[in-house]
């Protein structure tokens, strides 16, 4: 009975797409992270954000949620910039270690701030959206309407930013602040500039995510956190900016996740998630710091 | 200690332990608030404050401790049981200290935080097999019993604290902060120092679990594992100036306080007042009350 649930093409989808939905939050994290070394503990904050804004849109007009998913981007863009003229500019003065470490408290101080606003402005009652569930059948396997877009936009958003970054002149200057950032600003790369594009990129892909997620997901203003550690086990175990290592590692967490849950009880879902979070720092306890040291 | 500063404690440790004969029963649950706040900043600070190794999962051992006191409920005497809490959250942190004080700076944080929440479902998973989604306790200690014992355990606290510091052990832990790469270079044993504190800094934080879940005479594991109380000792370590000795103390006394005013009307409130002092202190005076007064800006 095991061997048949295991070799079952249904689990399999749902790896997938749980799997693709932790690639796509890491890698707005890894964009952040690699760019400016800030740790983001709220980044799941604004996957939360991003389901709200899909949550309210279909609510309120009946947009449906990857309609809706733009305009969870732009209010990650906005945000963006907002922390990056509010507060950031005054962090980023600081050497690397002085960064990640004073980023970490102020913006574990942030994310508790914005889940306890949207409690307040949203109260903290869980609530769902019941759209695109009709059952889809391919090749026998039953997939909702909605589990077949986050898997599609999610590997396409995965995808073209994969791309975005060999192909274009801000992907490479990009890919060159990750790696180096002083090599870079000596070559001619507008630091600052690319810093702030990658901010706008990473919190835009987060809200992204979170509209597209609320379609399957509990919404409600403490949902973030367990995306901020799945994004965190993506950019550790993938590696530090390199997104195609992010793609398969959330596509890891995805898979030890679903079939965790299916050898042994749903209640295990979330000790699956944190256990592979401690494993990974066990097992790398320099974090992402000895990759980003070598690299610099 | 100077003789002046000496008398000073003995005076205020004198009117902490006369608080239940003179204030009501709304000041005394103050009262054990702040007994309980300090007593879990000042523990936190034995590692947090001297080799700052920020842990955000000291939840792990305060629900620990009051676990064990709430599964040896009416078997156990309290007067075992409650330590009996401390010890196992010691004897965890000691097991899991090795490995995870490997791990530097901010990993340490965040690594804190998910273990705190791999215990939290742990335990929800236990209870669930155990058929037991919450417990209630019948016949616990008054307010007044429970303070005075916390009380105690803020003092030790304290004493423990001071100890560490002006130690061997408290030297090299600064050394840690300082520069962990040269502390371990000349010699300081920094594996078996950091294990130690961080062991040491989690026994008091599970007996105070133990009490608080006799306070509540109820028990769920949402509850005594909510990851707002490591958030709330982190704050207030910061806020006072985890460095100084009297900043934990300081800053857990001031966000009681803070607490007071508005916890009750607006919970929510409190949780963002929280989140911008810590923002506020990190950005403007990372050294904290203690560490601004001390060194005034040129």
């Amino acid at each position: 009975m095991t061997m048949d649930l295991i070799a079952s093409p249904q689990l399999l989808f749902s790896a997938l797409v749980l799997g693709a939905g932790y690639a796509l939050v890491g890698l707005g994290l890894n964009l952040v992270y690699g760019t400016m070394r800030l740790l983001n503990v709220g980044h799941g904050d604004l996957v939360m954000l991003g389901a709200y804004v899909a949550f309210w849109c279909f609510a309120l007009t009946g947009l449906p949620p990857p309609l809706a998913a733009p305009l969870a981007a732009a209010l990650g863009v906005l945000l963006a910039e907002a922390l990056h003229r509010g507060l950031l500019h005054r962090l980023l003065g600081a050497g690397a270690e002085r960064i990640e470490a004073n980023s970490l408290l102020v913006f574990f101080g942030l994310s508790i701030i914005v889940q306890n606003l949207a409690a307040l402005a949203f109260t903290a009652s869980p609530r769902a959206l019941r759209t695109l569930d009709d059952v889809v059948h391919v090749a026998g396997v039953a997939m909702t309407e909605s589990r077949i877009v986050i898997l599609l936009v999610a590997l396409a958003v995965c995808g073209g930013v994969l791309i975005g970054l060999r192909a274009t002149v801000w992907g490479l200057a990009i890919k060159a602040v990750i790696d180096n950032g002083r090599a870079a600003a000596v070559v001619g790369v507008d630091v600052p500039r690319v810093r702030r594009l990658a901010l706008w990129a990473g919190f835009a892909i987060a809200g992204l995510a979170g509209a597209l997620l609320a379609m399957v997901e509990q919404i409600g203003p403490f949902m973030g956190f367990p995306y901020t550690i799945a994004a965190f086990v993506v950019i550790i175990l993938g590696g530090l900016g390199r997104l195609g290592g992010g793609v398969v590692a959330g596509l890891l967490l995805g898979f030890v996740q679903v079939y965790g849950v299916a050898l042994t009880a749903p209640t295990f879902s979330s000790m699956l998630l944190y256990g592979t979070f401690v494993a990974v720092l066990l097992l790398r306890p320099q974090g992402l710091a000895r990759a980003a040291r070598i690299r610099s | 200690m100077t003789p002046r500063a000496g008398i000073a404690a003995g005076a205020a440790l004198a009117l902490a332990g006369a608080v239940p004969w003179l204030v009501g029963p709304y000041g005394l649950t103050i009262a054990l608030n702040a007994a309980m706040w300090v007593a879990l900043t000042v523990s936190w600070s034995i590692l947090g404050g001297t080799a700052a190794y920020i842990s955000l999962g000291h939840v792990a051992f305060y629900g620990l401790g009051a676990y064990v006191v709430v599964t040896s409920w009416q078997v156990l005497p309290l007067v075992v049981a409650v330590p009996l809490g401390g010890l196992v959250a010691g004897a965890f942190a000691l097991t899991i200290g090795w490995p995870v004080l490997r791990v530097r700076g901010p990993y340490f944080v965040i690594l804190t935080l998910g273990i705190a929440e791999l215990v939290k479902y742990a335990v929800l998973n236990v209870e669930a097999a155990l058929g037991a989604s919450s417990r209630l306790l019948f016949g616990v200690p008054d307010n007044r019993t429970l303070y005075l014992a916390t009380l105690g355990l803020a003092v030790l606290a304290i004493i423990v604290a001071a100890l560490v510091r002006r130690s061997r052990l408290g030297a090299g832990l600064v050394a840690v902060r300082e520069d962990e790469v040269t502390a371990e270079t000349i010699g300081v044993p920094i594996g078996r120092y950091k294990v130690f504190a961080f062991a040491l800094s989690a026994v008091i934080p599970g007996m105070v679990g133990g009490l608080m879940a006799l306070r509540s005479a109820y028990f769920e594991p949402l509850q005594v594992f909510n990851p707002v109380i490591s958030f709330t000792i982190v704050t207030m370590a910061v806020v006072g100036g985890a460095a100084d000795a009297r900043g934990p103390i300081l800053g857990a006394l001031l966000l009681v306080v803070v607490s007071e005013l508005l916890w009750a009307n607006a919970p929510q409130g409190y949780m963002i007042a929280l989140g911008v002092l810590l923002i506020g202190f990190v950005v403007f005076a990372p050294g904290g009350i203690t560490g601004a007064l001390a060194r005034p800006r040129p």
